[in-house]
């Protein structure tokens, strides 16, 4: 059963695993070129990914929730948008990179539109691809798609908001009294367990509570655990 | 690495100096964290970047830019929007593949579909980002930036 489950958990690396075990039974010259095209991924995603994920931590500890809300938040208007299109636009990696750092802005408050203005931005508009446009097609076709794309990200993202609710994306829990782990988000980094052994424990590939009292919990000591989840699957309100 | 990556780690870097200054657990912290999501998200990353290479060897981009040019506008559009959207291309090939689509008389259109659906849309990257953002946020955000892409390609097509 947890077999199944981990594939289940994991069906597009099974698949893309699966395609490579034939191709290299079909026509094993197609399976090397592949693995060699990919080279060039591999190393543009070591460049960018660490960084990425050590600055996401970062901005994390050290910009207080309000803030986020104020700049990127439902209510950040005008102001939010240009600051979103300037954060995408400095950016750099493919795509992918962009979801840590927006997964971790939406949890602190970011709205949903401001949130794809970023990804789509980050995708499409980087300072050194619209170099590289200007080269190979003329500065007249890059500054017209340049302005048309920036119209449609603007469009697209108020339908997305109009369309999407902050609790269509996961992570989101109630705040009920207690104490919770949201088992979606929860990707069995132990870090947790780790950090407070007499309350986590790891079952299977998830951390759950274990039986506490409540008056026995460590405030602080739970504070930093919470902090420290990357995926901020752990939440705590004491009313 | 291009100037905007070394600007990032520069930037990074000196971030990450001063927080280490300020506090050094909370720092120790947010570096077990960055460790924790990288570790969360590795085998997706590897699995979108062995798919990519997959997809380019079995579907040749110039294969595929050759095929287009032989096509009506419209349908040269939507293949080269199907196909800007099941890869990711780097820009540095993607340009200038464009470049010798336009001036091998394919049109502005199919060109700028391919374009921006390459960069915005990803089959590919869709597992990822329904485990970060949930399905309704992936489908919506990939439906429109494909719908806009074929847009942004048509006014292009009037305007130029």
């Amino acid at each position: 059963m947890t077999i199944l489950k981990k594939i289940k958990e994991n069906l597009f690396l099974v698949a893309v695993a699966l395609a490579y075990i034939i191709l290299f039974f079909i026509k094993p010259s197609l399976g090397i070129e592949s693995v060699k095209n990919s080279g060039y991924y591999i190393k543009e995603m070591l460049m960018i990914m660490p960084v990425i994920f050590i600055l996401t931590a970062l901005l994390d500890m050290w910009i207080p929730k309000e803030k986020i809300m104020r700049y990127l938040g439902k209510d950040a208007g005008a102001k939010g948008i240009f600051l979103s299109f300037v954060v995408g636009s400095i950016s750099a990696g493919p795509i992918y990179a962009a979801f840590p750092m927006c997964v971790m802005l939406h949890k602190k408050g970011a709205s949903i539109r401001n949130i794809v203005i970023i990804l789509s931005s980050w995708a499409v508009i980087k300072v050194p691809m619209l170099l590289n446009e200007a080269k190979f097609l003329g500065p007249k076709f890059m500054v017209i798609r340049w302005v048309l794309t920036v119209i449609a990200i603007i469009i697209f993202s108020w339908i997305s908001a109009k369309l999407i609710k902050d609790k269509d994306l996961p992570g989101e829990v109630l705040a009920q009294p207690g104490l919770h782990i949201n088992r979606d988000a929860c990707m069995g980094c132990t870090l947790c367990v780790k950090n407070y052994p007499a309350l986590f424990e790891m079952q299977g590939k998830k951390a759950v509570i274990k039986t506490y009292e409540p008056e026995s919990l460590d405030i602080e000591m739970l504070q930093d655990t919470i902090k420290a989840c990357p995926v901020h699957a752990i939440e705590y309100s004491d009313e | 690495m291009d100037i905007f990556t070394l600007a990032i780690w520069i930037g990074t870097l000196i971030f990450l100096g001063i927080s280490f200054f300020k506090d050094k657990v909370r720092t120790k912290q947010a570096l077990k964290m960055a460790f924790g999501m990288g570790k969360g998200m590795v085998a997706s990353i590897l699995s979108i970047i062995f798919a990519i290479g997959l997809i380019l060897t079995l579907l040749p981009p110039t294969e595929i830019a050759g095929f287009v040019s032989k096509q009506s506008v419209l349908l040269a559009t939507f293949v080269a929007a199907l196909f800007g959207t099941i890869t990711l291309v780097p820009a540095f090939i993607a340009f200038p593949l464009v470049g010798t689509l336009v001036n091998a008389g394919v049109g502005i259109i199919p060109s700028v579909a391919f374009l921006t659906t390459l960069t915005m849309v990803g089959v590919v990257t869709f597992p990822l980002e329904k485990k970060e953002f949930g399905v309704k946020f992936t489908a919506v955000r990939n439906g429109l930036s494909f719908l806009f892409a074929i847009i942004i390609a048509l006014v292009m097509g009037v305007i130029i």
